[in-house]
């Protein structure tokens, strides 16, 4: 390497590479850094902070906390952690019927995926309250303003598209370990449970995490269903902290800011390329 | 033996659901409640079906994922096509039932008022009984409301004033403590009582209240007590014959009426013709904008032999690993017109009296959105772009440079033709995305500014955002059929891009198939 003569053009060419690289990168981090030095910042509006604060404290935080931070963080992991594994488990059993058995219906029932999967629920969100609505006469527990109604709801709208992505996976696993089984016995369950489950268990993991973090940074429908600060989410309840108190609460916005982002962000960096394979198989962000 | 111990569990299983099935169907019958019944028996019959037949079997693994799928997908979105034929709003949500058992729980004290000294038994945490001095002796009452006999409880009365010194034991609860540990069950309590009810009226008594309204079922009227006026069952609420309307009333089907009034009504197909408009270039310039940079930084970041570009890219796709409802949040603060960080920056660059009205001002705010949209979409983008470029096979370029063919006449020959192919259809899902993408629009500027008095819609309303206003933050009450009409729209739209889109991919498929 170090004996390949380089031209100086080339090395000009390389550092302009490199630096706007860097514009670039100071562009994607500079809001995450300015956040992160506000969230310790003892002054509690915009104009005063700096990306290094001058007397760091941790008031931001332990305020953040007592304005239910801590409530809305559980109810979060509890609403997005139920209903997406709840969502992998089911998916998984209709994504494996339409990747190994012949029915009648298979293809109009995989077009039927396809299409739902392109209409945002949002757009019946009207008909989604009004449901929960009428429900919450007969079971209180999932009507309106209740955590399991919004899980039901989350796990309905995220059905269509975890099957149809968990089909594409399921078909890349060869069969032949499957008939194996099939031939020493094993009913095609057994078959599923005990052989291809194991082998899909990492990209069960990622389509896990990746609709997790999803539900996790849902905000509209959260925001119709649930009312009341102890019932909010991180989402609704963030946005319902700071919307009309950028001058008075930014700090504390800051601290929650950086808390609600950083269990997300380790999660996606973990995972990194097994997100990002995942999320471009077809989605697009949220 | 494992298929016969499995066979003989399905039976039991299926058994106790029918019971059940039987129980539940029944009980429903038995209250009135007819609409359940079939429901009761047909999921009945439908798991027993899925378990027994063999024909089922693919079934049995679709059927969980199914359900729900159709009770939160599928039925919402024929029951939103359904509200928009109806007149579903503030005043007509409850069904007509329910509408009667809120107006008949409505209530008025006689006059002059009726009111009875109560005393509380207990302590702090429990509340033995209440006891309710009337004109016909004491009324013991339980916490939950139910009227208890007096022979049931060690209740001395040494003065024979009809107050008991103690109940079993348990003294008499002061006033504060009363209010401090056992107001808010002893207010839900009602005691049936001559034509109404007794219920707290004071701190320390009881009061008679009569219904204000009376359902006549023979008439299907409802009636005053007090005037005597009789309010017929009108079509969607009970009408009284001078026109006096009761609230609340019910829903009712009114055909086209809602479409028809958004044609005509100018309030609606102006708003809609206005937010359209911007909706559409909200997207286009959204996924336009964020593509480039995206692209360019794709570029940027292919070269093989550049030092740190796992790092480079690590680092740029922050922006997408942090919840965007906190990016977003983070953004508003910066464009915050008063106190955010942009306008402190040109204040104390250009003097205290510069400034931009980032968020108050309708083009301001449109480019604050799309410069933050772009900032949230462009790792997409990138990423997008990066793995469709390491495809392009490296012989196309020692071909063209062999021809003689320059950086750019590359780009525009080879690479960009070739990266369209297989990022068109996710740029197209990307336009739909942001079609519909409320939450950055809500978060950021609920649509505001406002561009004209008057109308709900604001510069940087889309139709989604709109709708949502229309249906639960509506000027005139919560217009939900309105709302829903325009559910029905964007419905059609995203068709109409669906569509475009499959026939596009194909057309592209065949495109590179002849390359």
């Amino acid at each position: 390497m170090a004996s390949r003569r380089v031209r100086p053009g080339r090395i000009a060419r390389r550092g302009l590479r490199h630096l706007l690289a860097w514009i670039a990168v100071a562009f994607a981090l500079f809001p995450a850094l300015f956040v992160l030095g506000t969230s310790f910042n003892p002054m509690n509006n915009i104009a005063t902070t700096r990306i290094v604060p001058r007397n760091p404290t941790l008031a931001n935080y332990l305020a953040v906390f007592e304005k239910g931070l801590g409530v809305w963080l559980l109810n979060t992991v509890k609403v997005a952690g139920i209903a997406a594994s709840v969502s992998v488990a089911f998916c998984a059993l209709g994504a494996y019927a339409f990747s190994r058995f012949r029915f009648r219906g298979r293809r109009a029932g995989l077009l039927a995926l396809m299409l739902v999967q392109t209409f945002p629920q949002t757009l019946a969100l009207v008909a989604i309250f009004l449901i929960l609505h009428h429900i919450g006469f007969y079971a209180p527990w999932i009507g309106l303003n209740t955590h399991w109604g919004l899980i039901i709801v989350y796990l309905g709208g995220s059905i269509g598209f975890n099957t149809w992505l968990m089909k594409g996976f399921f078909d890349s696993i060869p069969r032949s370990l499957e008939e194996s089984a099939l031939v020493d016995g094993a009913t095609p369950f057994q078959a599923f449970r005990w052989v291809v489950l194991p082998l899909a268990r990492p990209i069960l993991a990622v389509i896990f995490v990746i609709q997790f973090i999803t539900l996790y940074s849902e905000y509209l429908i959260a925001n119709v269903i649930l009312k009341g600060k102890e019932m909010y989410t991180l989402s609704v309840g963030l946005y319902n902290l700071i919307a009309e108190h950028y001058s008075d609460r930014w700090g504390e916005f800051a601290a929650g800011a950086v808390i609600g982002a950083a269990m997300i962000l380790i999660l996606f960096y973990a995972l990194q390329s097994q997100i990002i394979s995942g999320l471009i198989r077809g989605a697009v962000k949220e | 033996m494992d298929g016969l111990g499995k066979t003989i569990l399905k039976i039991l299983f299926l058994s106790a659901l029918g019971a059940f099935a039987i129980y539940w169907a029944a009980l429903a019958a038995l209250a009135g409640d007819w609409k359940v019944v079939p429901f009761v028996v047909l999921g009945a019959a439908g798991v027993s079906w899925l378990l027994l037949s063999e024909r089922a079997y693919p079934l049995r693994y679709l059927a969980p994922g199914l359900l729900f799928m159709t009770v939160m997908v599928l039925v919402p979105v024929v029951y939103n096509i359904y509200i928009s034929f109806t007149n579903y709003s503030t005043g007509h949500i409850l069904r007509k039932d329910q509408a009667i058992q809120v107006l008949t729980s409505k209530e008025i004290p006689t006059s002059p008022p009726v009111r009875f000294r109560f005393t509380a038994y207990g302590t702090a945490d429990y509340l033995r009984v209440i006891v309710i001095s009337t004109p016909e002796g004491p009324l013991f009452v339980s916490p939950e409301g139910k009227v208890m006999d007096p022979g049931s409880f060690a209740a001395p009365d040494a003065n024979g004033d009809g107050v008991p010194d103690s109940v079993d034991g348990y003294p008499p609860l002061g006033t504060r403590e009363f209010l401090a540990n056992h107001y808010p069950a002893v207010q839900r309590i009602r005691i049936p009582w001559e034509e109404g009810w007794l219920r707290l009226a004071t701190l320390r008594d009881f009061g008679y209240f009569i219904p204000r309204y009376r359902y006549d079922p023979e008439r299907d009227a409802i009636i005053d007590t007090r005037t005597g006026k009789v309010y017929y069952a009108g079509l969607d609420r009970f009408v009284a014959e001078d026109g006096e309307p009761l609230d609340p009333g019910w829903p009712r089907w009114v055909g086209l009426a809602n479409y028809i009034r958004f044609i005509r009504d100018p309030r609606y197909h102006q708003a809609f013709g206005r937010v359209f408009l911007w909706n559409v270039v909200w997207a286009v310039l959204s996924v336009a904008f964020s593509f480039v940079l995206g692209l360019a930084l794709a570029i940027l970041l292919n070269d093989r032999n550049l030092r740190l570009r796992k790092l480079y890219r690590s680092l740029l796709i922050v922006p997408y690993a942090i919840p965007a409802f906190i990016s977003i949040l983070i953004w508003r603060g910066f464009f915050n017109t008063h106190v955010g960080l942009f306008n402190e920056v040109l204040k104390s660059w250009l003097g205290p009296r510069a400034g931009v009205p980032w968020l108050d001002d309708p083009f301001w705010a449109r480019f604050s959105l799309i410069f933050t949209n772009v900032w949230l979409t462009y790792p997409y983008m990138m990423l997008v772009s990066l793995g469709a470029l390491q495809a392009i096979p490296g012989e196309l370029y020692e071909a063209a440079a062999i021809d003689g063919a320059g950086p750019w006449k590359r780009f525009t020959t080879i690479t960009f033709p070739l990266l369209m192919v297989s990022v068109a259809p996710l740029l197209i899902g990307s336009f739909s995305f942001n079609f519909n993408n409320f939450t950055i629009i809500w978060l950021m500027t609920q649509g505001g500014p406002v561009v004209e008095i008057g109308s709900q819609a604001g510069a940087t309303d889309i139709l989604l955002s709109y709708a949502y206003k229309l249906a639960f933050y509506g000027a005139r009450g919560n217009e939900y059929s309105m709302a829903a009409v325009f559910g029905v729209i964007i419905f059609v739209i995203v068709a109409v891009i669906s569509g475009i889109s499959f026939t596009r991919t194909r057309a592209l498929e065949e495109v590179s198939r002849g390359l």
